[in-house]
């Protein structure tokens, strides 16, 4: 008879104690050492190869559909013109996709340099997969010498921290996803609050108190006092500083510095510089 | 083992595309949550122990590469699947109207489930500006459903494996 309930019940037992480990894991959540990361970091290594294909096959295509529209172009022209423009217009999108790419290069250089820390550049594969929160997906991991907790820059400013890994592909969560914080501040009145995300879009200055002076068009950059990120890279500008109805503090809204949809290569600070150091324990 | 390699296929194939593809879009409803309309597929016409776990596997593997709270994907895929699974017994139907059905109602309550278990019963009040994205995904989904389900059939059939709900 028991036996009998156990196996006509088999699938609603089976899945409120599946219900319940998933509420033991969502409750402690899974560190990156431990054995419930493991099945995580396998699964990132086996998809972010098949995300970079998707996104050089994009390419691909974008490349192609171009080539065919100014060959379509062309052929409106004479027949002289046409190879020889073709040729023109060939020579100079690989010239411009050439001098895009030595731009973010040599930007995300600049940067190093000015960081003095110790960076390695990634290359963004993917984002979200559900799309409920903020995330990126890069081609680099544990073998590149990524560790969670990691700080992501790009050369307009701060991206986000790593909280997932494997060994050739990271997750990285974006400074305006709704589980996300960093300690900043009004780089002119130095007034500070914690940069958050919002769950509908964008960022807000937490914790601001209402006797600041904080100002539309103010820079927010980081403080570094997280010991994540170095001290002093751009956050973004305040959007609006809302004074009125109750409450201990401003309600202050940040446009974010870096287009997280425009990334397509982003700086990871595997070291902290020296002075970080010196300003974390201020 | 045939329904896992199947199921692993098409979980890695649709989270490929579900990562990389907004990435490469402006706009992330026109999406369709393809891992959703899996476990439905399951949840209708598959019942068994196993099928509960890899309703839970292909939640946890999507929270590989979505959110950041480990476990919150499991826990709406088998919630989901349930679902499926209840409404597939009960009311002894299991066709592709019932699955967009079921699959609408999913990527919704799904979203809504995630932004409360991450932020709180009370960051619910801010999803109004979601929701408008949100019907629209699952909408998508929904359309797109029926052409996924008749996809795995086809596929279940060339694996030899059955179709339709094994009754109990």
């Amino acid at each position: 008879m028991r036996r009998s309930f156990l196996w006509r019940n088999r699938v609603l037992l089976t899945s409120g104690a599946l219900l319940i480990v998933s509420l033991h894991l969502i409750s402690t959540g899974v560190h990156p050492g431990d054995l419930a990361a493991r099945p995580e970091s396998a699964f990132l290594e086996i998809i972010s190869p098949i995300d970079a294909a998707f996104t050089r096959f994009s390419d691909g295509a974008s490349s192609i559909v171009n080539d065919y529209l100014n060959l379509v172009h062309v052929r409106e022209e004479n027949a002289h013109l046409r190879n020889e423009l073709a040729r023109v217009k060939g020579d100079r999108a690989r010239l411009v996709e050439l001098e895009v790419e030595n731009r973010h290069l040599g930007e995300m250089l600049e940067l190093k340099d000015v960081l003095g820390a110790n960076a390695v550049a990634a290359n963004v594969i993917g984002s979200d997969a559900t799309g409920l929160s903020r995330t990126l997906i890069l081609a680099s991991g544990s073998s590149d010498g990524l560790r969670p907790g990691m700080a992501v820059l790009a050369n307009q400013g701060v991206v986000g921290k790593i909280i997932a890994i494997s060994p050739h592909a990271s997750r990285v969560l974006l400074i305006d996803d709704h589980n996300s914080a960093l300690d900043g501040f009004d780089q002119r009145s130095r007034a500070r609050g914690i940069v958050a995300g919002l769950v509908d879009d964008g960022l807000i200055l937490k914790y601001a108190d209402r006797s600041q002076d904080i100002r539309v068009g103010d820079s927010i950059v980081t403080s570094g006092l997280d010991g994540i990120f170095p001290r002093g890279l751009l956050v973004g500008t305040i959007k609006s500083v809302h004074r009125g109805g109750p409450g201990l503090f401003l309600g202050v809204r940040i446009e974010p510095a870096v287009d997280f949809r425009e990334l397509e290569q982003v700086l990871i600070v595997t070291q902290p510089p020296p002075h970080l150091d010196d300003g974390a324990k201020d | 083992m045939r329904l896992t390699l199947l199921f692993a296929a098409f979980v890695v194939l649709g989270l490929a595309f579900e990562s990389a593809v907004p990435h490469l879009v402006s706009f992330r409803a026109l999406i369709p949550n393809l891992i959703i309309i899996l476990v439905v597929d399951l949840g209708l016409r598959h019942h068994g122990v196993l099928p509960a776990m890899l309703a839970f596997a292909m939640g946890y593997a999507t929270d590989a590469l979505a959110g950041s709270h480990p476990g919150l994907n499991a826990f709406t895929m088998t919630m989901v699947f349930l679902v499926s699974y209840e409404i597939s017994t009960r009311l002894m139907v299991a066709n592709a109207m019932v699955g967009a059905t079921v699959v609408f109602f999913g990527v919704i309550a799904t979203a809504l489930a995630t932004v409360a278990f991450a932020d709180g019963f009370n960051a619910l009040s801010d999803t109004g500006s979601m929701l408008g994205g949100l019907a629209l995904e699952a909408a998508i989904s929904a359309i797109v459903a029926p052409f996924i389900f008749a996809m795995l059939a086809a596929s279940k059939r060339m694996a030899g494996l059955p179709g339709r709900a094994a009754r109990e």
